[in-house]
């Protein structure tokens, strides 16, 4: 997963980041230090289970 | 008498984001519990070390704003960070030495402590996990 920082106090904005061991990165992301590089697609939703018994 | 004087200028660093310009207060303590280990036979007491068990603890102005407190923070209660602080801005040094908690445990964080004409100010205590130091 690639980040990259989206506040001064982490680092210069827009810089990759990459976290260091023991760094909570959901907690990062939450409150809006850095972002997640990878955007979702359609292809990212959950497929339809068809193997549903009607 | 003191042998080097500097402006208390710590820099605080609270899961890689730093927090300096936010807080008025750092207290980096570094404690290994005691076992008593006195045995019939002696006339004192006697310890030895047991587990480390350091503690920081910082005085934040509180803050709902993007990037301050409450956005650094809201998501680590309950679960352990990395802390990290210097006694001044300058370049990592032997005389400017950072400390680490690595996996600190960060029981509880007070949401507002409003008080009438003056600035919301929180206690928040970073407890246990690896202590290191770097001097570069």
């Amino acid at each position: 997963m690639a980040y990259t920082i989206a506040s001064p106090r982490l680092g210069t904005v827009g810089d990759v980041y990459e976290p260091a061991d023991g760094v909570n990165v959901e907690a990062l992301i939450e409150g809006g230090f850095i972002k997640s590089t990878i955007k979702s697609t359609k292809s990212d939703k959950p497929s339809k289970d068809t193997n549903e018994e009607n | 008498m003191a042998t080097s004087t500097y402006l208390s200028n710590p820099v605080v660093t609270i899961n890689a984001v730093d927090m300096t310009d936010q807080c008025t207060s750092a207290v980096f303590t570094r404690m290994i519990e005691s076992l008593e280990s006195t045995a019939f036979g002696q006339t004192n007491r006697s310890y030895v070390g047991g587990l480390e068990n350091s503690t920081l603890t910082v005085t934040m102005y509180n803050s709902f704003a993007a990037s301050e407190t409450y956005a650094t923070l809201k998501t680590l209660v309950g679960t352990q960070v990395t802390v990290k602080v210097k006694p001044t801005s300058a370049a990592t040094s032997a005389t400017n030495p950072e400390s680490t908690l690595t996996g600190a445990y960060l029981e509880s964080l007070p949401i507002v402590n409003g008080q009438l004409g003056a600035l919301d100010t929180i206690d928040i205590s970073f407890t246990g996990g690896a202590y290191s130091v770097a001097i570069a």
